[in-house]
Formats: C-alpha cells, sequence, structure tokens
C-alpha cells in the first residue's frame, strides 16, 4: 500500500525523521500537527472538558472550598459539644519522661522476693527492645525500693514516696493498663498529644480550642506552662511541637508562659507609648492585614490578626492572673512555700488553678526529668518531692472552689518504665529502661468516676492482662468528658476527615466514666 | 357491589365452573382448606410433645422464606407481564409453588409449635395468619383462572393485595415471636418512636428497677417470656407478673438471691439444659447478674432508687428535664451578646440542654440591671456563670424565675446570703457556689429544704466550717 510520506503511522516505518532532510525541517515537521492529531486531540480535551465540568461543580470546587478553614466560615456549623459535657475544661499535667509505674502505682508486691531474678523470656516475647537495655545480658527483676500502703476509703495501694497523692485517691481515677506503640520519647509524646507519631498534626490542646471556643476573650483558649528544669534530672526535651495546631488554623496552637521572668515578655508598653497610640498602631496594622487576605486570601493573615488583638488584651489580663498577692493564705499553707516561686511545679499548678477559674478551656503543665534510665533511687524522690504536693494541691483547690464539678485535671506520662533494671543492679540502685506495653495515669473531676481503679497488668507489671487502654482510647475518654463524640470531632485535609483519635478505632473507656 | 361481594360471587362462579370438570382438583383443594381449618384446633398450651416434631419443626424458620420470595414476587411478575406475556406465564407456576411451598412451611409451623410447647397470642396469630394466607392463596389460583379467561379483571388483584397484606402482617408476628416484640422500634429515631409506639409508662419511672433491672429483662428475657410468648408461664414483662412467677413457683424471694430461681437459673453453668436465656440466646452479663442479685437482696422493690452496693454511672444524677427550644430565639441571644457582653452560650448541640450564661469577659461591670435583662430567656437557662461579677443579693430575684437553673455561680460577688431563702422555688438547682463571699452558715439554713442541691460550697466565707476538708457540704 502506497503511504502518504507525511503519514506518522507508517507501516514501512519510514518518517520524515528518517528522510536525509536538515535538522531545521525536521524540528518544523515535529511541531506540525497533522489532521488526525488535530481531531484526536481535540476530542480529547472536549471528552477531558466535558468531564471536569461535570466533577467540578460537585467535587473540586466543593474540595476548593473546603480547604478554607471552617474556623474562617464560622465554627458555628461544627455544632459542638455533640452531647451536654461534665466538663468545661481540662487540666493536663504532663510528666515528660515518663514516670516508673512500678515504683510509684502498679503495686507488685510478689517482685520482692524475686529480686535479681531473670524476668522469664515468656513475659517480653518477641518484644523489640530500645538500643540502651537490647543488648544486656540479663533481665533482672528490680522491684520497688520503696515501700506501698493502702490509701482511702477505697484502700488504692500508692507508693510512700507520694504521700500527698496517697490522700486524694478517693478523689482519683487510676488507669493502669495504658499503653503505647512508641517505645522511644519523641515518637511517643507526640502520640499521646496529638494522636500520631509524626509531628505536624494538632495536639489535643489545640483540638478542643478549635472545637470548644474560648470561654474568656481577654485570655487564650489553650496555655502551655513549663516547669523549670532541675539540671540534675534527664530531662527530655519539650518543644512547641507538642503544643502546635498542626493543619489547624494557628490561633488554635498553645500559648506557651514563659517558666522564669515575666510570663510573657513585652507584656508593658515601650516607653512613651499609651494605651491609645497602641490601640491605634493595632487597628493599622489590621486594616493592612485586611488588605492582605482580600489580595491573598491566606487564612493564617486572619489568625494573624486575631493573635495581635489576643496580644493587646493580654497586656492587661496576664498581670492580673499572675499578680497572686490577693490570693488567700490557706492557698499558701496548701500549695507550701514552692508555689511562690515562678516556674516551679506547685506555682504552675495554682496558676492552673487561677486559669481555670478564669475560663482558660485547656491548660497543659509540663515537667521534665522522669527519664530515669539510671540511679533511681537517687532521682524519684526528687521528682516526687517536686510534683506530689502540686498535683494535691491543685485536685484540691479544685474541689473546694466547687470547681472540680466541671474541671477534669489529667496526670499522664508518655509510656511507662521496665520492671527489669537497665544497667547494673544492686540493693541500693538501679535503672528502668522505656516501656510501652503499659504505664498508669490518672484523672480526677468532671466525667469521671472517683475512686476507680480501672485495668490490671501481670504479676511483673509488663504486660496488660485487663482492660487494656490504648492512648487512643485515652484521647477518646478526655473528648467524651468534654461533650465531644471523637469519631465526629473531624477536620478535612489531605484529602482525609482527620480526627485526634487516628483512623484506627478508638474506643472510649466506659469503665471510668461518671 | 363491595368488594366483599364481589370476591364471593366470583367464588360461587369458580365454584360452579369446578363442578362441571376439575372435580379431582376441587376434592384436593377441599381436603387441603379442611386440614388447615383444623390446625386451628391445635393445643398451644405451653405443654411440648415429641422432639421429632421439634427437630422438623426447627426447619420452619428456613422454609417460610421461600413462600415469602415466591409471593412477593407475583405482583412483580403479573404487572411486568402487560409487556412480555412470557413473563405473565411464569406468573401461574410462581403463584402454585408460592402456595405448596406455603402449606409445606405451615405443617413445620405447626409441628414447631406444637412440639416445643409455645403458647401466647402472637403464636396463635402467627398461626392463624399462616392458614388464612394459604386460603387466599388458593383462593387466587382459582380467581387466577377466570381472570385468564378473561372474565372478572380486578377481582385477581384484589386478591392480590389482600394476600400482601395478609403475609406482611403474619410475618411480623413470627418476626415478633424470633426477635422479641420490640425488635423494630428499639432503635427506631426517637422522634418517630413518640409516634409509633409510646413508650411504657411505668409507675416508678426513676426507680432503680425501671431503670436497671427492666431493661435487662426487657431485652434478655421478654422474647420467651412475654406477651408473646409465655414459655413456662412465666411473663417477665412488668414488675408485677415477675414477682407473681411462673408454673415452677415464684422466681424473685425479696432479700433471699440464692433461694430466687431466676438468679439460679441465669447462673448455672451454659451447659446445663436449664440453663437461661434458653436456645443460645445471649446470656446475662455478670455486670446484669450482680445488679439483679444486689436488688433482690435489697428486698426487690419497685420503688427503691438505689442499691447499696450498686454504683452505676450516671445514677445517682436524674437527667434533668430537658428546657425548651430556644432556636427561634437565636437572632434575639446574638444581638443580646452584642450589646451586654454576656454570652448565652448553649450547653450542647442539642438545644433541650439549655443555655449557659457566661459573663467572665464583662465580669466586673456586669450588675443586678444587667442580669434583669436576661429575664426572656429564664427558662433557657441551665447555668448562670456570676462569679467574680458586680451582682448582689438582690440578683437573687431575677434569678429566681430562671426556673430551670441547675447550676449557680455568684462565688466571689458581694452576695450576703440574705435572700437566699427564695432560691427554694428552684427545684432543679443542683450546684450553688458560694466561695469567697460574705454568707453566713445561718444564711444557708433554707437551702436544707432542697433536695436536689447536691454541691454547696461555701470555701473562703463565713460559714466554712472549722476544717477545710469539709468546705464542700451535701445537703443530703
Amino acid at each position: 500500500m502506497k503511504q502518504h510520506p507525511l503519514c506518522t503511522d507508517c507501516e514501512d516505518k519510514i518518517t520524515p525523521m528518517d528522510l536525509p532532510i536538515p535538522a531545521g525541517l525536521k524540528h518544523e515537521w515535529s511541531k506540525c500537527e497533522s489532521r488526525r492529531q488535530f481531531l484526536g486531540r481535540t476530542g480529547k480535551v472536549l471528552g477531558w472538558a466535558a468531564l471536569a465540568s461535570l466533577f467540578g461543580e460537585v467535587g473540586l470546587y466543593h474540595r476548593a472550598l473546603a480547604s478554607v478553614p471552617e474556623a474562617a466560615s464560622g465554627k458555628d456549623n461544627l455544632r459542638l459539644p455533640h452531647f451536654a459535657p461534665k466538663a468545661k475544661r481540662a487540666i493536663y499535667l504532663f510528666m515528660s519522661g515518663a514516670p516508673p509505674q512500678v515504683d510509684l502505682f502498679d503495686y507488685k508486691p510478689n517482685l520482692t522476693a524475686q529480686f535479681n531474678a531473670d524476668m522469664p523470656a515468656s513475659v517480653r516475647g518477641n518484644q523489640q527492645l530500645t538500643g540502651m537495655t537490647a543488648g544486656q545480658a540479663r533481665f533482672p527483676i528490680a522491684p520497688a525500693h520503696w515501700p506501698f500502703n493502702q490509701h482511702g476509703q477505697t484502700g488504692t495501694w500508692i507508693s510512700d514516696l507520694l504521700p500527698h497523692t496517697s490522700r486524694m485517691v478517693d478523689d482519683l481515677t487510676f488507669i493502669k493498663s495504658t499503653n503505647t506503640d512508641a517505645i522511644n520519647h519523641e515518637p511517643a509524646i507526640m502520640l499521646m498529644n496529638t494522636g500520631n507519631m509524626n509531628a505536624g498534626k494538632p495536639c489535643l490542646g489545640a483540638w478542643l480550642a478549635y472545637g470548644l471556643g474560648s470561654m474568656n476573650d481577654n485570655l487564650p483558649t489553650f496555655v502551655v506552662l513549663q516547669t523549670k528544669t532541675n539540671p540534675k534530672e534527664n530531662n527530655q526535651p519539650v518543644s512547641s511541637r507538642l503544643w502546635s495546631s498542626g493543619f489547624l488554623s494557628s490561633e488554635f496552637s498553645g500559648v506557651g508562659l514563659r517558666s522564669v521572668g515575666d510570663p510573657v515578655l513585652y507584656l508593658e508598653d515601650p516607653a512613651g507609648v499609651d494605651r491609645e497610640t497602641r490601640r491605634k498602631m493595632l487597628d493599622a496594622v489590621e486594616e493592612i492585614n485586611r488588605q492582605t487576605l482580600a489580595e491573598v486570601g491566606d487564612p493564617e493573615t486572619n489568625s494573624r490578626i486575631a493573635q495581635y488583638e489576643m496580644a493587646f488584651r493580654m497586656q492587661s489580663s496576664v498581670p492580673e492572673l499572675t499578680d497572686l498577692s490577693k490570693e488567700p493564705e490557706s492557698t499558701w499553707e496548701l500549695y507550701g512555700p514552692d508555689a511562690k516561686e515562678p516556674g516551679t511545679f506547685a506555682y504552675n499548678c495554682l496558676l492552673a488553678r487561677r486559669m481555670a477559674e478564669r475560663g482558660v478551656r485547656f491548660t497543659q503543665v509540663y515537667k521534665r526529668g522522669w527519664d530515669v534510665h539510671d540511679n533511681v533511687v537517687g532521682n524519684l524522690p526528687v521528682l516526687c518531692q517536686e510534683t506530689d504536693r502540686g498535683c494535691y494541691s491543685l485536685v484540691t483547690d479544685l474541689k473546694r472552689r466547687g470547681l472540680l464539678n466541671d474541671t477534669l485535671v489529667i496526670w499522664a506520662g508518655e509510656f511507662g518504665r521496665t520492671v527489669y533494671s537497665q544497667g547494673g543492679l544492686s540493693q541500693e540502685n538501679y535503672g528502668r529502661d522505656h516501656h510501652p506495653r503499659c504505664f498508669t495515669v490518672w484523672m480526677a473531676g468532671a466525667g469521671v468516676r472517683p475512686g476507680v481503679t480501672y485495668g490490671e497488668t501481670d504479676e511483673y507489671s509488663y504486660n496488660v492482662v485487663k482492660d487494656p487502654v490504648h492512648v487512643r482510647d485515652f484521647n477518646a475518654t478526655i473528648l467524651h468528658c468534654l461533650g465531644i463524640d471523637h469519631n465526629k470531632f473531624t477536620y478535612k485535609f489531605q484529602g482525609l476527615d482527620q480526627k485526634l483519635t487516628s483512623p484506627v478505632p478508638a474506643f472510649v473507656v466506659q469503665g471510668i466514666l461518671a | 357491589m363491595s368488594v366483599g361481594a364481589k370476591v364471593a360471587s366470583q367464588s360461587r362462579d369458580v365454584w360452579q365452573k369446578a363442578r362441571q370438570g376439575r372435580r379431582p382438583r376441587v376434592v384436593l383443594g377441599a381436603a387441603t382448606v379442611l386440614v388447615l381449618l383444623s390446625l386451628l384446633f391445635l393445643p398451644l398450651n405451653g405443654q411440648p410433645h415429641a422432639d421429632w416434631l421439634q427437630f422438623f419443626g426447627r426447619f420452619h424458620p428456613l422454609l417460610v422464606h421461600l413462600p415469602i420470595g415466591l409471593i412477593v414476587l407475583l405482583p412483580v411478575l403479573e404487572i411486568l407481564g402487560t409487556r412480555r406475556p412470557a413473563l405473565r406465564e411464569a406468573a401461574g407456576l410462581v403463584l402454585q409453588l408460592a402456595l405448596a411451598t406455603v402449606l409445606v412451611a405451615i405443617v413445620f409451623g405447626a409441628l414447631l409449635a406444637y412440639g416445643s410447647g409455645e403458647s401466647g397470642t402472637t403464636v396463635t396469630r402467627h398461626l392463624r395468619g399462616g392458614i388464612l394466607l394459604a386460603l387466599e392463596l388458593m383462593l387466587c389460583v382459582a380467581l387466577r383462572r377466570t381472570w385468564l379467561e378473561a372474565q372478572h379483571t380486578r377481582a385477581y388483584f384484589v386478591m392480590l393485595g389482600v394476600v400482601l397484606l395478609t403475609l406482611t402482617w403474619t410475618a411480623h408476628q413470627g418476626g415478633s415471636l424470633t426477635y422479641g416484640s420490640g425488635y423494630l422500634t428499639r432503635y427506631m429515631p426517637p422522634a418517630m418512636k413518640r409516634f409509633v409506639a409510646p413508650s411504657a409508662v411505668s409507675s416508678h419511672p426513676n426507680s432503680f428497677f425501671a431503670k436497671h433491672i427492666y431493661p435487662v429483662l426487657d431485652t434478655k428475657c421478654v422474647s420467651c417470656h412475654g406477651t408473646t410468648k409465655e414459655q413456662g408461664g412465666l411473663r417477665l414483662d412488668s414488675y408485677e407478673s415477675l414477682m407473681a412467677g411462673g408454673k415452677d413457683g415464684i422466681v424473685i424471694a425479696p432479700r433471699n438471691p440464692d433461694g430466687s430461681l431466676l438468679l439460679k437459673k441465669v447462673t448455672l453453668p451454659p451447659s446445663d439444659p436449664h440453663f437461661m436465656p434458653a436456645e443460645g440466646r445471649a446470656p446475662l452479663t455478670p455486670d446484669e447478674i450482680a445488679r439483679i442479685r444486689a436488688w433482690v437482696s435489697a428486698g426487690a422493690s419497685p420503688e427503691a432508687r438505689s442499691v447499696p452496693g450498686i454504683f452505676i454511672a450516671g445514677d445517682e444524677e436524674e437527667a434533668p428535664p430537658p428546657v425548651g427550644d430556644y432556636s427561634a430565639l437565636m437572632p434575639q441571644i446574638q444581638q443580646m451578646q452584642m450589646s451586654q457582653g454576656a454570652k448565652l452560650v448553649p450547653v450542647s448541640a442539642e438545644p433541650s440542654d439549655g443555655l449557659i450564661l457566661r459573663t467572665t469577659d464583662v465580669a466586673s461591670t456586669f450588675d443586678d440591671a444587667q442580669l434583669a435583662k436576661f429575664q426572656k430567656f429564664a427558662l433557657f437557662i441551665v447555668e448562670a456563670e456570676l462569679g467574680r461579677t458586680a451582682v448582689t443579693d438582690d440578683s437573687i430575684s431575677t434569678l429566681i424565675q430562671f426556673k430551670n437553673l441547675r447550676a449557680l455561680h455568684l462565688e466571689g460577688t458581694a452576695v450576703t446570703g440574705r435572700n437566699l431563702a427564695k432560691l427554694t422555688s428552684l427545684p432543679q438547682l443542683a450546684y450553688l457556689n458560694l466561695s469567697a463571699t460574705k454568707v453566713s452558715s445561718d444564711a444557708l439554713g433554707p437551702l436544707k429544704n432542697m433536695p436536689n442541691l447536691r454541691h454547696l460550697y461555701v470555701f473562703n466565707s463565713p460559714a466554712e466550717p472549722a476544717s477545710a476538708d469539709n468546705s464542700v457540704r451535701s445537703t443530703q
């Protein structure tokens, strides 16, 4: 069959490219379009255009709308809380570094007789350990160094290291079967706070700020208080990733108050600038920001405007918040002398109570240093002494002021610690490695049933044997106390209905609910 | 001519025709009718019979779905048959198959009911429905013939409609036998439920029995021991019938859980032939058994609200009555917020949960006059956060109009307690915070008459008891 010389799909494979013609001509040819190509392409384009117009209306267009944060389009459509909440606000005492549950709460009297015995391999199973103890020749059992005693009407066993916590066991709800997926600090602390081991997801406080909103326009909805570090302790880093708003608008991220010096820097107006001038300046900045918003349409500009306004109002509200001079004498009797020194755990607990009174939705107090890989006997009493009274004072103070009726207090670390000793074990000292399979947390106040101990571990405080509570179940339970159904509380991002409890099914721990 | 008369006259025609040359078929039909009618006299008195009857009878639930499918298929074929004659031809076969399978299902059903000793109105109704259905189907077979011969065009379809209605009713009776009478309505949306099935009214709706015992019986026992069936002559669908017991005597012996037959039966090993619930139905959970045991030990009272040793979440706080729907007032509420600064915040997405009056942002300037402006929303406000505001004793006169108020925060205000007695007219008030006020313990006296006031806080006030730990006082 005779082929046209310009035919592109010649049967004998001769194309103009094969002809002995100048390269310029060949190039020109390659840019030419044959009738077939033209018609074929037109047809495809029409097809795509039709498809796009079909989908465009329903799919793409709405996707584009949805990418504007709901906060910008008004939060009312969230319709939260889903049901009448027991708790209006929460205070989260975060024990960064992971407190050893074996030494504090998870009483295992049988271990004393097994001092320095090898932990049976069957207990550990095929678990992969951290690099710190994986190479150990043996895993000698290190029983708690301090005696336990029963306290309260519930007869709860508590270590003698926590004399103050022991006095309020009847008000607390213990979960001894909490467990996590991560064995190292960073992923575990991210999982605890954001429901995901990778950074970039919003934390619990940001979700609450986003979902429930503020109760006080003059203070942030979500405040983070860091406790001054004790250089003798093994302090794991704590950073703003943990109180980040992730993909939510940045106005929902936690506002950290400084632990030393002024709680907020530059709280005072500069010399020569009065409130009026300041206000005018902010109005002008806001006007410029609004123009930018109209031009660019980035919702973060809205957040920025909101943050300027919040900062302005905090100039008067924060000094009032941190002014402890009007606290009655009974406060100091309860919290102890530590509470007068800014940056201590007791001081932060007192501040947390004051913020609860003033309508701060979520306060998170970080205490670092619980990472006792060695010298448990030396470090643990110090850590307990630093935190025990603050915890007790906070719960008791909230209770006597009638605030515990609508405030949930949470005490937790990111994982537990091993029953076997890391490094050398002696009668005098031992260390404990990270342990994700079980750890103890407690809650108190609105939404949870006081005096309950939930979940059980095996005789080595190693595996959960009854009622396991995964981190996501724990977070789902916290949301439940605040009137939120964790399955319905979602935010569209990256094509997913993102939620705090991750896509893996999570369950509210019904057994501890009041 | 009425439909009934029509059907009757047509049946007469059919009979005439039948006499003219279809004698064997008519004889067969008449014999079937006799057998069916005789089944109506089957004694269903709760007396079980030979096991082999039950063995075959238990195929009834399997077989029964065959005629259901065929009968439902019938109108479809007839309607589509107007377009495609082949389908109409098939309809004839389907009708006859339906009749045949209905008869088989009825026989097996009768074996099941008779063999296992069923009794009660539902099982009787189910049996009668089945027989009626078979008779109607037979009539259908006859009518269809006349219809095909182009007589009485409508009668056949009327009969088909009657068959479908009978089928629905009979199948529902059967479903109630298997799954219990509340199966369809249990998870119905509440709005629909109110319309369809008004909830059973109990004389003591807040008693421990009504809240924690009855639901267990209802889900686990009543499908066999209720109005639908009365196995062992025992009904467990009300307090009275529970206490009356069955053929084996009483099943609940107050203050004697070990002597209560009901508790004995549910705690037997599951392999025991006397274990209840029988026939592989879901057993009672240890929690449920513990509740029943505790309730029996405490005297099995129909009125008691709580039982010692049993703590049930949400029990001690009764659900407060819902307030009205404020949605219509939303524009006014928002306007109020703009002008006053104080907010009316919904408790939850559910309007009947009410509103919270929140004054945090304007606390220092919020006074009695401002409070008075919220009277318009009085009935919707369930919580008033007036802590650290400028309200005084006079605010109480406004507050007593908030009839649905459950929580009142007056901490850190100038309230002296002069008017506290007036608060007794707030029946729902459960929480009152008077911390850091000038209230004296004498002023608290009248509050003792408020049965619902469970949380009273007087920390840092003259009324505070000497020991700090006792600043939380309960009025109960």
